[in-house]
C-alpha cells in the first residue's frame, strides 16, 4: 500500500520532469504520450486505493514517508493519509484528471507549447495528489501552493496573449490574499495544539479554547475563499477562463477549486466545535451562490457562464458544510466534479467546432452538427440543474431539503431561488448555443463539425457518472450509500431515514429547477426578442449583472488605486525625500569631513616625510613615558 | 660613555643633519645626497657596533657593505627618475611635484 | 694608522670632520659646494671606518661613495639646471618646523642610544680578519649576496630605461 501511495504522485510528477526537459528537442509531437501514460497509471491506482477504501470503510492509512522538517517542537513529514474522505478525492482527481489528459490530446494539437502543457497537466496532478493525501496542514499547503502554481501557469499558457498573463497574476494575487490566511491559520494552529498533523490536531481539539478555534478555523477558511473562488475572492476564476478549455474542466472546475471545499470537510472536527464559524461558511457559501448564479444569467461568453455556475456551485458546497450537510456538501463535490468537467470539455468541443469564438451571441443551432457534444452536454446540464434522475438531482436537492428539515428556511428559500436561477442560466446556455439559427459568419459555419473521438469519447465517459453516480451513491436521500462510506470521517452526523417529508422537498426543488427551465424555453426560444426588452426595461439591474455587479470596479477604487496611490506616496516621498535624503545627506556629510582633512595631502612628498619624523618623534616619546 | 656610545652621538647627529637636509631643501639633488648623509650615519653605527660589541663582530661589517651596495643602486635609480621629471617639467624642486593630492 | 681601539683625539678630530661636511651639503646655495661637502664627508666617514678597525669598509667607502656615487650625482647636477635666488629659493615652507623637530629628533635619539645600556662593549676592537669575512659572506650570506646582485641589475636596467631620452621619430 505504501508502494502504491507514493507512486500515485511520484508518476505524474516522472512525468512532468521528462516531458518538460525532453518535450521540447526530442519527443516533438509525441510530447502527450508520457503524461498521459502516467495519468491513466495514476488513476488505476487512485481507482486501486478507492475500491481498497470502499471495501473496509473503517480503513485508515497513516504513513509518515520521511520527516521534513524537524525544528524544535515543529515536526512535519512528507505523510499520507488516506480514509473514505481522501478516497472520494482520489476518484474525483484521478478520473477526470486522466479525461483531460486524453481530451487534451485532441485540444491542444499543433499547439508551440504541446510539450509545455502537458509537462504543466502533471504537476499539476501530482501537486493534487499530494493535496489530497497529505497528512498534516503544511504538506497540503506545500500542495495548495504547488496547485495554485500550476493554475497559475495553465492560464497564463498562452502568455503572449496580454488578458492571459493578466489573469495569470490576477489568479495568483488574489489566491495569495487567501493563502496568507491559510498560513496564519496554521501558525495559531500550531501555537495552540503544537503540532499540524491531521491526527494528533483533531485528537486535541477539546484542548483549545473557543476563541483560538474560532480564529483557525476562519483563517482556514479565508484560505479556502481564495483556493474555492468564493465571495469576495472570486474575481479570479472568472478570468482563469483564459486558459486553455481543458485546463478549465480540471483546475477551476472539478478538482482544484474544490480544494478550499476539501479542506474545510478535512477540518471537520474543528468546525463542528465551533459554531461561530459554521455560521460564517454557511453565509458566505449561500450569499457566493446566489450571487454568481445572478452573474451567470447574462454573461455571454459561454465559459464565463460555466465559471460563475462553477462559483455557484462552490458556494452550494460551502453552505451545505456550514449548515451541518457534510455528507451532502462532498457528495454535491463528487457529482459536481464529473458533470461540471463535462460542461467544460463540452464547451471546449463547441468551441472547437466554432473555430475559437466564444460568445454565445454567435452560436445557436449547433444541435444537428454537434450531436455527441450536446445530448453529452445536455446530461451535464440536467445534472447541473438537478433533474431527476441526474447526479446533481441527488446531491443539491439534498443540501436545499438538509436547509429546511433543519429548520434554516431563509438558506432554504435562497437555496431554492438560486437552482431556479440556474435552471434559466444553464438552459439558456444550451439554448443559445445548440438550438435556433446560427448566427455566425459563414466563413466559420462552413467549418463547424464534430471533434475527433479523442475529444468525444471523454465526454461520453464523463456523461455516464454525471447520469448515474447520484443514483448510485445518493439513493436513498438522507441515508445512501455515500452517507455509510463517509460516516467514518463525519462521525458525528446521524443519517435520517428518508420520509415523506423529504421526498415531498425533493419534488418541490425539481419542480423549481424544472421550471427554471421553462423560463428559459419560454425566454430564448418562444420569444427572443423578450430577453432583450427585458434589459432595456431593467437597465440598472441587467447591467449590474452583466458587470459582475462592478466587482473589479469596487476592487479597482478600494483596493488597486489606494496601494498605487500608497506605493506613489512612498516613491516620491519616502524613497526621494527620505532615502534618498538620507544616503545624500550622509555623502554630504562626509565629503564637509573630507574636505576638512584634505589639507593634509599636500601631494609634497617631502611634508609626508615630516609627518614619518614627527611620528617617530611620538613614538620614541610615549615608549620613553611607558618604560617610566 | 664608552666608545660605542661616542660614535653612538656622531651616527645621531649626522642622521639629523641629513634628515634636515631631506625635509627642508627644495633642489631634489641636494636631497638624494641628504639621504646618502643619513645612510652614512646608520653605517658608521653599525661599523662601531662591528668593532666594540663582540657578538656583533663580522656581521655588522657585513650588513654594511650589503647597505653601501643597496645605496648605491637607489642612488642610481633616484637621480634617473629626476632626471625623467627634470625633462618633463624642467625643474628639480622638490615642492613644485605635488600633482598627487586631494 | 692607530687601528681598533677607542682614541678621543682621532675620535674628535674625525667627528668634526664629518659634522662640518655634513652641515656644508644641508646648509650650501651652491649644488656643486654642496657635492663637494659630501665628498669631504663621505672620506670623513671612510676615516672613521678606518679608526674603527675595518680597512676594507674603508676602501669601498672611498670607492663606492667618494668614487661612483659622487661621480652619479655629480653628473645629475650636470644635467639639470639650479635657479638661483635668495634663501627661500633653497630652503621649503617647512624648512622652519622641520629645524627643531629635527634637532629634538637628535637629542632623543642620542639620549636613548648612550643611556640605554643597550649593548656590552669596551674599549677594545673585536672586528675580524678579511679572511673571516668572505668566509661568512660566501657561505652564510651567500643567498642575499645573490640577491643583492640581482637587485644591482634592476636598478641599473631601471635606471636606463628612465633616463633615457625617447626618440619619437
Amino acid at each position: 500500500m505504501e508502494l502504491i501511495v507514493a507512486l500515485i504522485p511520484l508518476l505524474p510528477f516522472a512525468g512532468f520532469v521528462i516531458t518538460l526537459l525532453l518535450g521540447k528537442w526530442v519527443l516533438g509531437k509525441r510530447a502527450d504520450v508520457i503524461p498521459v501514460l502516467m495519468a491513466t497509471a495514476s488513476w488505476v491506482l487512485s481507482m486501486y486505493v478507492f475500491v481498497r477504501v470502499v471495501a473496509d470503510p473503517e480503513y485508515v492509512f497513516d504513513w509518515n514517508a520521511f520527516t521534513w522538517i524537524s525544528s524544535g517542537a515543529l515536526e512535519t513529514t512528507w505523510g499520507f493519509y488516506i480514509d473514505p474522505l481522501a478516497a472520494i478525492m482520489l476518484l474525483v482527481v484521478g478520473t477526470i484528471g486522466m479525461v483531460v489528459h486524453y481530451y487534451s490530446i485532441g485540444y491542444m494539437k499543433g499547439d508551440e507549447g504541446y510539450y509545455r502543457f502537458f509537462a504543466y497537466l502533471n504537476l499539476f496532478m501530482f501537486a493534487m495528489f499530494i493535496l489530497v493525501m497529505a497528512n498534516n496542514y503544511l504538506l497540503m499547503f506545500l500542495a495548495w501552493e504547488g496547485v495554485g502554481l500550476c493554475s497559475y501557469l495553465l492560464i497564463g499558457f498562452w502568455f503572449r496573449k496580454k488578458s492571459a498573463s493578466q489573469a495569470g497574476k490576477k489568479a495568483f494575487l488574489v489566491n495569495r490574499v487567501g493563502d496568507f490566511g491559510f498560513m496564519l491559520g496554521m501558525l495559531l494552529m500550531f501555537l495552540t495544539f503544537g503540532s499540524l498533523q491531521f491526527t494528533e490536531v483533531f485528537a486535541d481539539v477539546g484542548a483549545a479554547g473557543p476563541a483560538a478555534l474560532l480564529g483557525i478555523c476562519l483563517l482556514l477558511f479565508t484560505g479556502a475563499v481564495g483556493k474555492s473562488a468564493q465571495f469576495p475572492l472570486h474575481v479570479w476564476l472568472p478570468d482563469a477562463m483564459e486558459g486553455p478549455t481543458p485546463v478549465s474542466a480540471l483546475i477551476h472546475a472539478a478538482t482544484m477549486v474544490n480544494a478550499g471545499v476539501y479542506m474545510v470537510a478535512r477540518s471537520y472536527p474543528l468546525y463542528i466545535d465551533s459554531h461561530t464559524a459554521m455560521y460564517v461558511v454557511m453565509g458566505v457559501g449561500t450569499f457566493t451562490a446566489i450571487y454568481a448564479a445572478l452573474i451567470a444569467l447574462t454573461q455571454n461568453d459561454i465559459k464565463r457562464v460555466i465559471a460563475y455556475s462553477t462559483v455557484s456551485s462552490l458556494g452550494f458546497m460551502f453552505m451545505a458544510l456550514g449548515s451541518g450537510a457534510w455528507v451532502a456538501g462532498i457528495f454535491y463535490l463528487l457529482t459536481h466534479g464529473f458533470f461540471k468537467g463535462l460542461l467544460f470539455l463540452g464547451s471546449g468541443a463547441v468551441i472547437h467546432a466554432m473555430s475559437g469564438q466564444q460568445d454565445m451571441r454567435f452560436m445557436g443551432g449547433l444541435r444537428r452538427k454537434l450531436p455527441i457534444t450536446y445530448w453529452t452536454m445536455m446530461v451535464g446540464a440536467l445534472a447541473m440543474v438537478g433533474i431527476f434522475p441526474f447526479a446533481g438531482f441527488w446531491a443539491k436537492d439534498e443540501i436545499i431539503g438538509f436547509e429546511f428539515t433543519h429548520h434554516l428556511y431563509y438558506i432554504w428559500v435562497v437555496g431554492l431561488i438560486t437552482a431556479f436561477i440556474t435552471g434559466i442560466y444553464m438552459f439558456r446556455l444550451m439554448f443559445m448555443t445548440f438550438h435556433g439559427q446560427n448566427r455566425s459568419s459563414p466563413g466559420v459555419q462552413e467549418h463547424i463539425h464534430e471533434s475527433r473521438p479523442i475529444m468525444t469519447v471523454p465526454l461520453i465517459i464523463l456523461a455516464i457518472p454525471a447520469a448515474l453516480a447520484g443514483v448510485l451513491a445518493g439513493w436513498p436521500p438522507e441515508s445512501g450509500w455515500i452517507h455509510r462510506f463517509l460516516h467514518p470521517v463525519f462521525f458525528d452526523i446521524e443519517s435520517e431515514p428518508f420520509g415523506i417529508v423529504a421526498f415531498i422537498l425533493l419534488l418541490v426543488s425539481l419542480v423549481i429547477g424544472a421550471a427554471g427551465i421553462t423560463v428559459a424555453w419560454y425566454l430564448y426560444l418562444q420569444r427572443p426578442e423578450l430577453p432583450g426588452r427585458l434589459a432595456a426595461r431593467f437597465p440598472r439591474a441587467y447591467g449590474a449583472s452583466l458587470n459582475k455587479f462592478y466587482m473589479d470596479e469596487i476592487y479597482e477604487a478600494a483596493v488597486i488605486r489606494p496601494v498605487i496611490g500608497f506605493a506613489g506616496w512612498l516613491w516620491t516621498f519616502v524613497d526621494t525625500r527620505v532615502i534618498d535624503g538620507a544616503v545624500n545627506g550622509l555623502a554630504w556629510l562626509w565629503g564637509r569631513f573630507g574636505r576638512l582633512l584634505r589639507p593634509l595631502q599636500t601631494g609634497r612628498a617631502q611634508s609626508y616625510a615630516l609627518g614619518i619624523l614627527v611620528g617617530v618623534v611620538v613614538l620614541i616619546v610615549v615608549f620613553r613615558i611607558v618604560e617610566g | 660613555m664608552n666608545a660605542v656610545e661616542w660614535y653612538f652621538v656622531l651616527a645621531a647627529l649626522l642622521f639629523c643633519i641629513g634628515a634636515y637636509g631631506v625635509l627642508a631643501r627644495r633642489n631634489l639633488i641636494i636631497v638624494v645626497m641628504s639621504l646618502e648623509l643619513m645612510l652614512n650615519a646608520v653605517n658608521l653605527a653599525l661599523v662601531a657596533v662591528a668593532n666594540f660589541v663582540p657578538a656583533a663582530a663580522g656581521r655588522g661589517t657585513l650588513f654594511v657593505l650589503f647597505v653601501i651596495t643597496i645605496a648605491a643602486a637607489e642612488v642610481t635609480v633616484g637621480l634617473a627618475i629626476i632626471i625623467a621629471n627634470y625633462r618633463n617639467r624642467r625643474t628639480v624642486q622638490a615642492d613644485e611635484y605635488h600633482d598627487m593630492k586631494g | 694608522m692607530p687601528g681598533g681601539d677607542f682614541h678621543p683625539v682621532y675620535f674628535s678630530i674625525v667627528a668634526a670632520w664629518i659634522l662640518v661636511a655634513g652641515i656644508g651639503v644641508v646648509a650650501s646655495r651652491s649644488v656643486v659646494r654642496a657635492a663637494v661637502s659630501m665628498v669631504l664627508c663621505f672620506l670623513g666617514v671612510a676615516f672613521a671606518f678606518a679608526l674603527l678597525n675595518s680597512a676594507l669598509l674603508a676602501i669601498v667607502q672611498i670607492l663606492i661613495y667618494v668614487g661612483a656615487i659622487s661621480v652619479v650625482i655629480i653628473f645629475g647636477i650636470m644635467l639639470t639646471e639650479t635657479p638661483a635666488g635668495p634663501r627661500q629659493q633653497f630652503f621649503n615652507r617647512q624648512s622652519v618646523i622641520a629645524a627643531p623637530l629635527v634637532v629634538a629628533t637628535a637629542v632623543l635619539v642620542a639620549v636613548i642610544l648612550v643611556s640605554g645600556d643597550l649593548l656590552t662593549a669596551g674599549e677594545t676592537a673585536v672586528n675580524p680578519g678579511l679572511r673571516q669575512l668572505s668566509s661568512l659572506l660566501f657561505n652564510r650570506y651567500v643567498l642575499p649576496f645573490e640577491l643583492v646582485s640581482l637587485v644591482l641589475l634592476a636598478a641599473m636596467i631601471g635606471a636606463i630605461v628612465l633616463a633615457r631620452r625617447e626618440d619619437r621619430q
